[in-house]
């Protein structure tokens, strides 16, 4: 195809071949999950059956099989997430409207009296958050986090009230705003690329762990309100 | 700076990087109406509806509460903000996210008013741009693929092969199914309905003003002058 004009030498015949396959997979898949949504009478199977047509998105972005490619697939799953969040909370919504009844936002089962929960928490919780700073950017994010969330459940089984977590999703804030600076130092002022960088990776360190630790936060809210 | 696209003159670009967002005199405008409008949304308080009972004199009001207010007013915000970076990007796959994000947006405006109707309508519109993500991207990927770039500024050099025809019909279906045009209006329609009217507006103006924006981008694709 027209394609091979701008591909480098170095990439091999078979790779480039395999784009016009791919462009094919990535259609008939999207073909086959509207098919599947026409055939469906039931709004949730629909909703799911989406998801299909999304996959075949990923795989028509993906067969460009460039960095760039690389780059473009991660807001593309992004936005396929938050756009099957919404339309499930609208149909989430609209079916408490029509019953008259309302559901929790995180059902929570109300007996997680375990025995690890009253003895451990502390410490677990210290090396989950001093392991996720070593490890910094995004996965040292999701395991201090981890560490967080299990500090604040088990807190909360043995009565505690915690009421500090509400600062915690402000600092979750501004450390994401540290990241976004980051970001816009890395495309107006190059040269500070380290400055840049370390801004980047811990700022998504900082918010990644309170992020997880917020579903701590939501937890407690649907806890007290009973 | 002597790129023409479509017979205007450029009157300047910012780079940023990779991203280079560009000015020329009707992007400019469409930008600067797009923040307008959002201003004016800004400050403006919802109008109140009036259901009027046939043969009775129980009308009623529908009001929109404290609450609901606030968060519409936000999502309207962005609505408005998103479709102004959608008019003076200069790169293809910025324009995707932005037209996505207005399309999430629309469902989060309507999604919590309290009419079953209108919730299933948006439903529905969720679902339909849902399924337009994958000519959306697939499009702009396909577009990628064949002309090594994602910026306007260089595809408005490249010659037009085959399958940058075939990426930007299906970008444009994906455009038409993520903001509601013409084959998939129906559903759109009825979600007007609901009280809460200048935030509602967005709605409309943001689509009229993306598909303005995507038209220029598939002639600046494909060159047919």
């Amino acid at each position: 195809m027209s394609a091979s004009v701008l591909v480098p030498t170095v990439v091999s015949p078979i790779v480039v071949s395999l784009y016009v396959p791919a462009i094919f997979t990535g259609l008939i898949v999207g073909l086959i999950g509207l098919m599947a949504i026409a055939y469906q009478k039931d709004d949730l199977n629909a909703l799911i059956l989406t998801d299909i047509v999304g996959m075949g998105m990923l795989i028509l972005v993906a067969a460009v099989g460039t960095d760039l490619a690389e780059a473009l697939i991660l807001p593309g799953l992004v936005v396929e997430l938050a756009e099957i969040l919404a339309i499930s909370e609208i149909l989430m919504s609209r079916e408490m409207r029509k019953k008259g009844e309302t559901a929790e936002l995180i059902p929570l089962p109300t007996s997680m009296d375990m025995e690890v929960m009253t003895t451990a928490p502390t410490f677990l919780a210290i090396i989950l958050i001093v392991y996720g700073a070593f490890l910094s950017g995004f996965t040292g994010g999701a395991v201090a986090g981890g560490g967080i969330l299990f500090y604040i459940i088990s807190r909360r089984m043995r009565g505690v009230p915690s009421d500090t977590w509400e600062g915690i999703a402000g600092v979750s804030g501004i450390a994401w705003c540290l990241w976004l600076v980051g970001f816009l130092v890395f495309f107006v002022f190059p040269q500070y690329w380290l400055l840049a960088l370390f801004l980047a990776a811990f700022g998504v360190f900082i918010k990644v762990a309170f992020k997880a630790g917020l579903i701590g936060v939501i937890g407690r809210e649907e806890f007290n309100k009973k | 700076m002597d790129i023409i696209i479509l017979g205007q003159q450029l009157m300047g670009y910012i780079p940023l990087g990779d991203i280079v967002l560009y000015l020329a005199p009707v992007n400019l405008f469409m930008f600067a109406s797009a923040l307008a409008f959002t201003t004016l949304i800004a400050i403006s308080r919802t109008e109140t509806q009036v259901e009027a009972g046939v043969g009775t004199l129980k009308d009623q009001e529908v009001k929109v509460d404290k609450d609901e207010f606030k968060i519409r007013r936000f999502l309207a915000i962005v609505c408005g903000l998103a479709t102004a970076g959608a008019m003076i990007t200069g790169d293809l796959f910025n324009f995707t996210l932005f037209v996505c994000l207005i399309g999430i947006v629309n469902i989060g405006i309507v999604a919590a008013v309290k009419q079953i109707d209108v919730l299933d309508a948006a439903f529905q519109y969720g679902l339909v741009a849902m399924i337009a993500i994958l000519p959306l991207f697939g499009g702009a990927a396909m577009i990628l693929a064949s002309t090594g770039t994602i910026s306007l500024l260089e595809i408005a050099h490249i010659p037009t092969t085959f399958m940058m025809i075939f990426g930007s019909l299906l970008l444009f279906l994906g455009v038409a199914g993520e903001t509601g045009v013409a084959p998939f209006y129906a559903t759109k329609a009825e979600m007007f309905r609901t009280p809460g009217s200048p935030f509602l507006l967005i709605i409309h103006l943001s689509s009229l003003l993306v598909i303005i924006r995507v038209i220029e981008i598939l002639l600046i694709i494909n060159k047919p002058f």
